[in-house]
């Protein structure tokens, strides 16, 4: 893409690079299950992956557009509704029932999305947060209440293939939905890698550097600001589902908590917003740190305490030494530790 | 006289109660380079904002080979054949030299038939052309205003317009600079695309311009050959003052 410095640099030599370090990538994430890590090892993982997930979802809009949309949980919510109420009410099975449930994000994005996406800046910003809140109300009003079950929440039915005992089919789920997680995300880095090569996504930049001047040179703006904005209700739906399927119960306050904004936004502002690969490496190293503060006792010290803090610490010293994101030290030609001066005196007030 | 490839009509922009551009009638006729002068505020950009839509005209109408496009996006205008740059440069800083025009080459007049690489290639060809060819790799920001001048010439003329508006293309250029860019604007012309300069350097006015029309206070002054108009007495007098323009008149007709 014009704007990562990645792709500027993308010579032939390094597009085998980043083919080969995407492939030991996937392959090790492909070879993990077989690795006979502890089902909590995985679960660890997959959290991480789907964080990874909905960060590049959030790209799309917030990194490539550069429209800070404060709402995405509104689409992991209906993601997650949709594919509740498919499984349950009409029986689908989960794959298409997923996919449903994402349809239905991404249909709501674009009816929200062509009045909300008029709005610039933080104003578009206040308006999906907006939006966010009023879709939890509605899907847990009463009035509703025959098809989301309201505030009382929706079981899905248990990932249980036939001839396992419980036991046998809670070890499978837990392989099962570590690489349904490893499947999205590739699904959604090809998604980006691709927009980034077409027409759409050079209009995104074009729009996020300069709207005025992206219309007046003939970018239907409206239109690729909806789409923009419904590839990430899509992909964010998709980890919605996911998330009912694994749970196996959802509630509107669970699947409709802001958090699920706001660490996506984090994980791609940590990454590098606006690169095919930032936001990835971004959520999932935010989401893998906060498990591992949470639960690991190095030294027989529990860090668990120091949690926040030090979570905090870690995002203030990535947005001082690497404003642009962990992918900034991807694409440069060399590495030198005089990147992180340069950095904060190129972005000081 | 020909059939007139850009017309208004009775063209008004109001804001709150002042009327930025005041009932104006204009007509360029293809092939054209047109001159729109006028002082500091006068309505000229206002003018481009409300023909090319990006702020909408007030009442009046706007027609463009024939058919009216005053309620038309101005993405739909642009992709008909009309393209402007803006006074105040707007590169998309972060994207190359390169990127910058190809976004013209994909979206403009001819975007349609072209992919997202063909455009690349045409971006090139239009920035050889502006004189930009050795900077193509460089990131927008990092050009000099001259160069930006000329990025916003060579996004506008990746999208193949029929008809251009360059709004003070000129300004803050340097002599040698306003030469260059002089000699690209006829270039421009040559091949056939009409152009409407905005511009307060008046020697590019009367050097290049086949017609004049004279905005103040967003009414239509004057028109004419540029010579005839910059020795309109009302024309001296709405850009230096009721004072100077008399002791002009009394230097070209000693009594």
């Amino acid at each position: 893409m014009p704007t990562s410095p990645f792709d500027r640099l993308l010579g032939n030599r390094r597009r085998l690079v980043y083919g080969v370090a995407g492939a030991v990538a996937l392959a090790a994430l492909l070879l993990a299950p077989h690795l006979s890590l502890s089902g909590f090892t995985l679960t660890w993982l997959t959290t991480a992956l789907l964080l990874a997930v909905r960060a590049q979802a959030w790209n799309f809009i917030g990194g490539y557009t550069g429209y800070a949309a404060f709402g995405n949980v509104a689409f992991y919510g209906l993601g997650a509704y949709g594919t509740a109420v498919a499984m349950t009410r009409l029986h689908w099975p989960f794959i298409p029932s997923m996919l449903a449930g994402a349809l239905l994000a991404a249909a709501y994005s674009v009816l929200i999305g062509l009045p909300v996406l008029r709005m610039r800046g933080q104003y578009f910003a206040i308006a999906t947060l907006g939006v966010a809140e009023a879709t939890r109300e509605l899907v847990s009003s009463p009035q509703l209440s025959g098809l989301t079950a309201g505030p009382t929440g929706i079981n899905l039915p248990f990932f249980r293939p036939a001839g396992l005992t419980p036991l046998q089919a809670a070890e499978a789920g837990t392989r099962y939905f570590y690489l349904a997680a490893v499947a999205l995300l590739v699904l959604v880095v090809a998604a980006t890698w691709l927009l980034t090569r077409t027409k759409l996504g050079h209009s995104l930049v074009a729009i996020r550097e300069d709207e005025d001047a992206a219309h007046m040179l003939g970018i239907n703006t409206t239109w690729a600001k909806v789409a923009a904005f419904a590839l990430s209700a899509f992909f964010t739906g998709l980890v919605g589902g996911h998330y009912a399927y694994w749970r196996t119960f959802i509630l509107p306050e669970e699947v409709f908590n802001i958090r699920y904004t706001l660490d996506a936004i984090l994980g791609a502002v940590l990454g590098g917003p606006g690169t095919v690969v930032g936001p990835v490496l971004g959520g999932f190293s935010y989401d893998a740190l906060s498990t591992y503060l949470t639960f690991s006792k190095p030294f027989g010290f529990d860090l668990g305490q120091f949690h926040v803090a030090i979570l905090g610490v870690f995002i203030v010293v990535v947005i001082v030494f690497l404003p642009r994101g962990i992918a900034d030290l991807l694409g440069r030609r060399r590495f030198h530790w005089g990147i992180f001066l340069e950095n904060i005196r190129k972005n000081r007030a | 006289m020909p059939e007139p490839i850009l017309a208004t009509r009775a063209a008004s922009k109001v804001f709150g109660g002042l009327a930025a551009v005041n009932s104006v009638d204009m007509e360029m006729e293809p092939g054209q380079i047109l001159g729109l002068i006028g002082p500091n505020g006068a309505g000229k950009t206002t003018f481009v904002n409300l023909v090319t839509n990006l702020s909408p005209a007030t009442s009046g109408q706007v027609f463009f080979k024939r058919r009216e496009i005053t309620a038309w996006p101005p993405h739909r205008i642009a992709r008909a054949g009309l393209a402007r740059t803006f006074q105040v440069v707007k590169p998309f800083r972060r994207m190359s030299v390169r990127e910058n025009a190809a976004i013209g080459a994909m979206f403009g007049a001819g975007g349609r038939r072209r992919s997202a690489r063909e455009a690349t290639r045409r971006a090139e060809e239009v920035l050889e052309f502006v004189g930009l060819g050795a900077e193509q790799e460089k990131q927008a920001d990092q050009l000099t205003l001259a160069g930006m001048k000329r990025l916003e010439l060579a996004k506008a003329l990746a999208m193949e317009p029929e008809v251009l508006f360059l709004d003070e293309v000129m300004a803050g250029l340097n002599q040698k600079e306003i030469e260059a860019a002089m000699t690209l604007i006829r270039a421009i012309n040559a091949r056939g695309v009409s152009i409407l300069v905005i511009e307060h350097v008046m020697k590019a006015i009367i050097g290049l311009c086949h017609h004049v029309v004279v905005l103040n206070y967003g009414k239509k002054l004057a028109e004419g050959a540029p010579e005839q108009v910059l020795n309109d007495p009302l024309v001296v007098e709405a850009y230096l003052g009721s004072k100077y323009a008399e002791r002009a008149r009394a230097a070209r007709k000693p009594e």
